[in-house]
C-alpha cells in the first residue's frame, strides 16, 4: 500500500506549466528514482512537493498520512515527516549550523519554548550527531559555522544528509544529491543513505545521471520528460538509460556524467 | 511657554562662561530658521510638526545615575557635567560644544542652551581600566525636555569603556529628548563607547555623537537606536592624527510608526587613517528610516582606508528604508569602499529553514537575529553586549 501518493500533480513556475500530470506511489521501504533530462521538471517536482512559494500548484494532490500535503505550509510538511535534500543548499549568514540543527530537531518534536520535556538536551544532541558524523566522514568543526557558509560542494551535500539522518523523515526527496560531488563524497553520502534505508523510510531520488544509482540501488525508476512520466519500471530502466540516454524521447543528452579529470 | 531667556534662569549656580555660552546658543536657536525640505540633510526628514517650545519644562537638572567602576584609578574625574563645569573649568570650558557645534541647526542650538544631566569623564594620560563606566539617563514623566550631554576626555594612551543608556520609565511618554556626546581621544588612547537610546515611543529625539581622534588613537563606537517616534542621530568621527582608527557601528530596530534618521561622517583629515562603519537596521510595520553617510578624505590624507556599509532588513511591505552613501575624495592614494542594501528576508533562506520543520515565525526570528549577528559581535565590551542582545531579543519577540 502506498504511504505517499502523488496524484496527477500539475505545477507551474512564473505562469508556465512545467509539471503536466505526475502520478507516483511510494511505500515506505522503497527507493524510487526519477530520472530526466534538463528542463523535464525534476526540480519543479522536488520544490512543489516541499512547498516552495515560487512554484504554483495547478492541480492534483499529494497524500501522506491521510492529508493532502499540498494544503500544508512547508514547515508543517517537514514536521509531518517529509524531507528535501536540496540540490543547491543555501548559505544563510548569521545562523550557526548547531543552532539550526537544534532548532529543527526541537520543532520536529513540537517544542515551542514551553514544554521543556520535549526539548533536545545538549547531551542527546551530541550523541545523535556523533554517529552520523562518522559515517559521513565529517567532523564537528562545522557546527559553529554559519549555515553552509564557506562549505565546499561536497560538504554542503553531506550536511544535507546529516540533517536528514538527524530529523529521521519517513519520506525523503534527494534532489540531485550526486551533482557536483567527487566519487568519494558520493560513496560517503550513499553509505549514509543506505544506512537509513528500511521499512520506516521511503526515498525519492531525483537525478539526471545514473551514477548515483550504482551506489543507492533503486527499486523503481521513472523517466520524466516534459513534465510527464514516459516510462516506469524496475532498475533495468536505469540500465537502458545508461546506454541510450534520453534519445528515445528526442533529447540528445546522455544519462552518464562527463568524467571530470 | 516656550524656550526663552527666562527659562535659563532655572539653571542656577553655573559659572559665567557657561551661562554666556547658553545665552549664545539660545540666541542661535532664535535666529536659525526651522530646517526646510530644500536642505539636503532634511529632505526626507520632516520636523514641521515639531514645536520644541511645547516641551520647554526641563524635567530635571542632574537626573543621571552614574555607576563608578570600583577602584577607579586616581586622577580619573567622573561627575555630572554641570558640576564639572564648576569644579574643572580648565578641562571643560575649552572643549564643551567644540565638536558638537551649537550653530549646526536649531536643535543642536537648543540642546547646547538647555542641556542638563550629562556626564563628564576625564581619564588622565596612561590610565587604563577594564570595568566600564555606566551612565544612565532617565526620563520619569512626559511632556517635557530631557537633554543630557556627555563629554569624554581620553588622555594619551588611556584605555577604557563607557556606556550611555537613555531610559524612559513610560514607553508612551511624549516630549523632547536628546543625548549628545563629545569624545576627545588623545594620542594612543583606546576608547569603547556605546549609546543605547530607549526613550519612549512618542518623543522627538535629536542627538549628535562626535569624536576627534589624535595620532594612533582608536575609537570603537556603537550606537543602538530603539526609541522615539522621531529620532535623528548624527555619528561623526574626525580623524585628526595619523594612525588613528574609528570603528563606527550601529543597530536600529524600527516598528509601528517610528521614523529614524542617521547621518554619519568619516572625516579623514590626515593620512594613514582608517575608518570602518557598519549600520544595520530592521524595519517593521509602517516605520521608515533614512541613512545618509559621507566618507570625506581630505587632500593630504593619503594612504587612508575607509569602509562604509548600511544594511536594512525590511520586514513589512509598508516599511521603507532609504540609504544614501556618499564619497568625497580629494586624494587618489586611498582605499575606499561603500555599499548599501535594502531588502526583505530572503525567501530562499526562509524556505530552507522551514523545510526543516522550523515554523515561519521562529525562522523569521532566527533570520533577523542572524542579520544582526555580525555587528553584535563588534560591541566593544561584554556588559553592553548583554544589554543590547536582551533589548534586541525583546524587540524581535
Amino acid at each position: 500500500m502506498a504511504d505517499f501518493e502523488i496524484k496527477d500533480l500539475r505545477a507551474s513556475v512564473e505562469g508556465r506549466q512545467i509539471l503536466k500530470g505526475v502520478s507516483l506511489s511510494i511505500a515506505k521501504g522503497e527507493v524510487h528514482a526519477v530520472m530526466g533530462p534538463n528542463g523535464s521538471g525534476k526540480s519543479t517536482l522536488s520544490h512543489t512537493l516541499m512547498g516552495h512559494p515560487g512554484y504554483a500548484v495547478d492541480g492534483g494532490e499529494v497524500l501522506f498520512k491521510g492529508q493532502n500535503v499540498l494544503a500544508l505550509e512547508p514547515d508543517a510538511r517537514a514536521r509531518l515527516g517529509m524531507f528535501l535534500a536540496f540540490q543547491y543548499p543555501v548559505v544563510v549568514p548569521g545562523i550557526s549550523m548547531a543552532n539550526f540543527l537544534r532548532t529543527a530537531l526541537n520543532s520536529k518534536r513540537g517544542y515551542d519554548g514551553k514544554d521543556k520535556s520535549k526539548q533536545v538536551t545538549p547531551k542527546e544532541f551530541r550523541s545523535m550527531l556523533k554517529g552520523e558524523l562518522e559515517v559521513l566522514h565529517m567532523d564537528d568543526s562545522f557546527l559553529p559555522r554559519y549555515i553552509n557558509d564557506g562549505f565546499s560542494g561536497g560538504e554542503k551535500k553531506r550536511a544535507e544528509i546529516l540533517q536528514m539522518a538527524m530529523l529521521k523523515p519517513e519520506i525523503a526527496i534527494l534532489d540531485e544529491t550526486d551533482s557536483g560531488l567527487d566519487i568519494d563524497s558520493i560513496k560517503f553520502v550513499a553509505e549514509a543513505v543506505n544506512r537509513m534505508r528500511g521499512p520506516e523510510l521511503g526515498i525519492l531520488i531525483i537525478t539526471h545521471y545514473t551514477r548515483v544509482l550504482e551506489f543507492i540501488k533503486p527499486d523503481f525508476v521513472h523517466v520524466l520528460v516534459d513534465g510527464k512520466f514516459v516510462l516506469s519500471g524496475g532498475p533495468e530502466v536505469a540500465d537502458r538509460l545508461e546506454k541510450t540516454g534520453y534519445s528515445e524521447w528526442g533529447k540528445e543528452e546522455t544519462a552518464q556524467p562527463q568524467e571530470v579529470a | 511657554m516656550g524656550f526663552n531667556p527666562e527659562s535659563l534662569a532655572v539653571l542656577q549656580g553655573e559659572p559665567d562662561w557657561l551661562q554666556q555660552r547658553r545665552r549664545g546658543a539660545l540666541a542661535t536657536y532664535e535666529r536659525l530658521p526651522s530646517p526646510s525640505k530644500t536642505d539636503e540633510e532634511w529632505r526626507r526628514t520632516d520636523v514641521s510638526r515639531f514645536d520644541p517650545g511645547q516641551f520647554s519644562t526641563l524635567e530635571h537638572l542632574d537626573g543621571l545615575k552614574l555607576e563608578r567602576p570600583s577602584g577607579l584609578p586616581s586622577g580619573v574625574i567622573l561627575k555630572p557635567l554641570r558640576q564639572a563645569a564648576k569644579d574643572h573649568p580648565e578641562l571643560v570650558e575649552p572643549r564643551l560644544f567644540t565638536l558638537v557645534h551649537a550653530d549646526r541647526d536649531r536643535f543642536a542650538a537648543l540642546h547646547a542652551a538647555f542641556f542638563t544631566g550629562g556626564t563628564f569623564l576625564y581619564v588622565p594620560d596612561g590610565v587604563e581600566f577594564d570595568q566600564p563606566v555606566l551612565g544612565q539617563h532617565f526620563s520619569h514623566e512626559g511632556g517635557n525636555s530631557v537633554l543630557p550631554h556627555t563629554l569624554i576626555v581620553a588622555g594619551k594612551n588611556s584605555r577604557f569603556n563607557y556606556l550611555d543608556e537613555y531610559v524612559a520609565e513610560d514607553d508612551a511618554e511624549t516630549g523632547y529628548r536628546s543625548g549628545s556626546t563629545e569624545i576627545f581621544l588623545g594620542e594612543g588612547a583606546q576608547v569603547g563607547y556605546v549609546a543605547v537610546q530607549k526613550w519612549g515611543r512618542n518623543v522627538w529625539h535629536f542627538a549628535d555623537q562626535r569624536a576627534e581622534l589624535q595620532k594612533d588613537s582608536t575609537l570603537r563606537l556603537f550606537n543602538v537606536t530603539l526609541g522615539g517616534k522621531f529620532s535623528k542621530t548624527r555619528v561623526e568621527a574626525s580623524l585628526a592624527g595619523e594612525g588613528s582608527n574609528a570603528e563606527l557601528k550601529a543597530i536600529y530596530f524600527a516598528s509601528g510608526e517610528q521614523f529614524f534618521d542617521f547621518h554619519t561622517l568619516q572625516d579623514h583629515r590626515v593620512g594613514n587613517t582608517r575608518s570602518d562603519l557598519l549600520f544595520k537596521g530592521a524595519l517593521q510595520d509602517v516605520s521608515r528610516t533614512v541613512y545618509a553617510g559621507l566618507i570625506r578624505i581630505e587632500k593630504h590624507a593619503q594612504r587612508s582606508d575607509a569602509y562604509q556599509a548600511n544594511r536594512n532588513l525590511v520586514l513589512s511591505d509598508k516599511a521603507k528604508a532609504t540609504s544614501i552613501p556618499m564619497l568625497e575624495i580629494d586624494n587618489n592614494d586611498v582605499r575606499c569602499t561603500h555599499g548599501a542594501t535594502v531588502g526583505p528576508v530572503d525567501p530562499d533562506h526562509l524556505f530552507y529553514l522551514r523545510s526543516r520543520g522550523i515554523p515561519e515565525a521562529t525562522a523569521k526570528r532566527m533570520l533577523i537575529q542572524g542579520f544582526f549577528g555580525d555587528v553584535l559581535d563588534r560591541i566593544p565590551f561584554e556588559h553592553a553586549r548583554k544589554l543590547v542582545e536582551a533589548e534586541l531579543e525583546s524587540r524581535i519577540g
